[in-house]
């Protein structure tokens, strides 16, 4: 050692274009960490919350084949799709499983007259104002923002429902248009070439004269 | 190099693949609890939706429903043909001015039979739907104390003459153990339903007067379902084949 004792070491000489890398690179990290990490695919995207009834749209809707609209039946007349009242489940569950444990808060809700307190599973912010029926009547399915929920024991939030999200449809709505009356039909398919599916989708596109618009008050009023 | 600093240099680029790893998982599990919304900015206001809750009033509800005894600017309705399907104190045997009986009412009315109906009554109106199945097994297997009664053959003889006044009252305020759908389905879309039952009643029991003019009816047959037995089949499905023999 000696008088070479006070002289920095030869990898030193790596701080400086270290240093200069790592001031490079951390702002990609942090970046990338916050786009992904704050994105609604991963805040939002597979929220899937416990309910007071363990209602199974996969039975319901799947299995027994109930259109969407038996319970959500102004979805075709108003903004809302609208959570059934406790008498829609009544229509059937005053015989059905009438003493079945699982529906004890739906029987008190009867009795009582109190709603069900169903926790909400897709939710915009308070400034987004979206319209179901003008989405429905204009042959956007269920299935484009909720995906199979007739697959689904318990509801799970699929998309993003994001700014982004909306106005990628809306920007190029093409693919998500079909025969409105197949809206609520969530496993349907195009039967046909794929010439024949674009040239399917261009029809109700014209027929229904589709051209979403893309100004700020549109959503934000 | 200094071990101890390459240790801690080693650390801290094992430590900085750990947010993307908890990113990645967050994305792929399905979350139970409520979403965390760092950035907030305006997206809960202080506001109620559509069907939230609100602890002030008593039942809970954000939304209050109207006060007993007042009726909604333009909702007034004493139309009783129109709304309760009543004409003095009969029932209304046509149907209400308001409604206009076309080709297109009677598709409209197939479209809702389809979705508010055909779970009990079946697609064709014989009382077979999917939820009368599935009942049938729950009350047969004795689970959770169901109890079931078949829905009503649409093509029974009392139901197919009943006046439409009545077939609009039983939609609306229900029957037996049929609960009222006069809440779930528009006044419109109810009588639209009554049309559409009263075809589907016409397409079960079809009469020689239904025939163009002319037409010979055996030929007919013949060209139609030349097997001879398919035409008895059909009417063994009605529930009571033997009123419709009377009645022909």
């Amino acid at each position: 050692m000696g008088r070479y004792h006070y002289v920095f070491p030869r990898w030193t000489n790596l701080l400086l274009p270290g240093a200069i890398f790592m001031a490079m690179v951390a702002p990609l990290y942090v970046v990338y960490v916050v786009a992904y990490g704050f994105s609604p695919m991963t805040t939002d995207v597979g929220y899937a919350p416990d309910q007071v009834i363990e209602y199974s749209h996969k039975l319901h809707a799947g299995e027994l084949g109930i259109d969407c609209r038996y319970c959500h039946n102004t979805v075709e007349y108003s903004a809302k799709a609208s959570i059934p009242p406790t008498q829609t489940c009544m229509n059937c569950h005053t015989q059905i499983h009438k003493d079945s444990p699982k529906l004890e808060a739906l029987r008190q809700s009867y009795e009582k007259g109190t709603p069900v307190t169903w926790t909400r599973v897709h939710d915009l912010p308070g400034y987004a104002y979206f319209n179901h029926s003008a989405h429905v009547n204009r042959g956007v399915s269920c299935v484009s923002c909720h995906g199979r929920v007739d697959r689904m024991d318990v509801v799970q939030q699929m998309q993003p429902l994001s700014m982004g999200w909306c106005l990628d449809c809306h920007r190029n709505p093409t693919e998500n248009l079909r025969d409105p009356s197949e809206v609520t039909n969530l496993g349907w398919s195009f039967k046909g070439t794929e010439q024949e599916l674009v040239d399917y989708h261009d029809f109700w596109q014209d027929h229904n004269n589709i051209n979403p618009s893309q100004d700020c008050s549109t959503c934000h009023r | 190099m200094p071990k101890m600093l390459l240790y801690i240099l080693l650390i801290g680029l094992i430590a900085l693949l750990i947010p993307p790893a908890l990113i990645a998982t967050e994305r792929s599990t399905v979350k139970k609890k409520p979403r965390v919304h760092l950035v907030q900015d305006m997206d809960n206001q202080h506001r109620y939706k559509a069907q939230q809750a609100n602890e002030f009033f008593e039942d809970g509800r954000a939304m209050r429903p109207p006060v007993e005894g007042t009726v909604a600017r333009n909702k007034l309705n004493d139309d009783a043909h129109f709304i309760k399907g009543l004409v003095g104190d009969e029932w209304a045997t046509t149907f209400p001015g308001q409604i206009d009986v076309t080709v297109d009412l009677i598709h409209r009315g197939q479209n809702r039979f389809n979705i508010y109906c055909l779970p009990c009554h079946g697609e064709a109106g014989f009382g077979d739907g999917i939820i009368h199945q599935r009942a049938f097994k729950l009350v047969t297997a004795g689970v959770n104390g169901t109890t079931w009664v078949q829905p009503k053959s649409l093509h029974e003889k009392a139901i197919r003459e009943q006046p439409i006044g009545q077939t609009f009252n039983t939609i609306t305020n229900g029957v037996r153990t049929m609960a009222g759908y006069g809440d779930q389905v528009p006044v419109g879309d109810r009588w639209a339903i009554v049309a559409y039952v009263k075809a589907l009643q016409r397409s079960q029991f079809a009469q020689d007067s239904d025939l163009p003019a002319g037409t010979n009816r055996s030929e007919l047959q013949f060209e139609k379902l030349p097997e001879q037995e398919t035409p008895d089949e059909t009417t063994d499905d009605a529930t009571n084949p033997q009123d419709e023999a009377e009645q022909s």
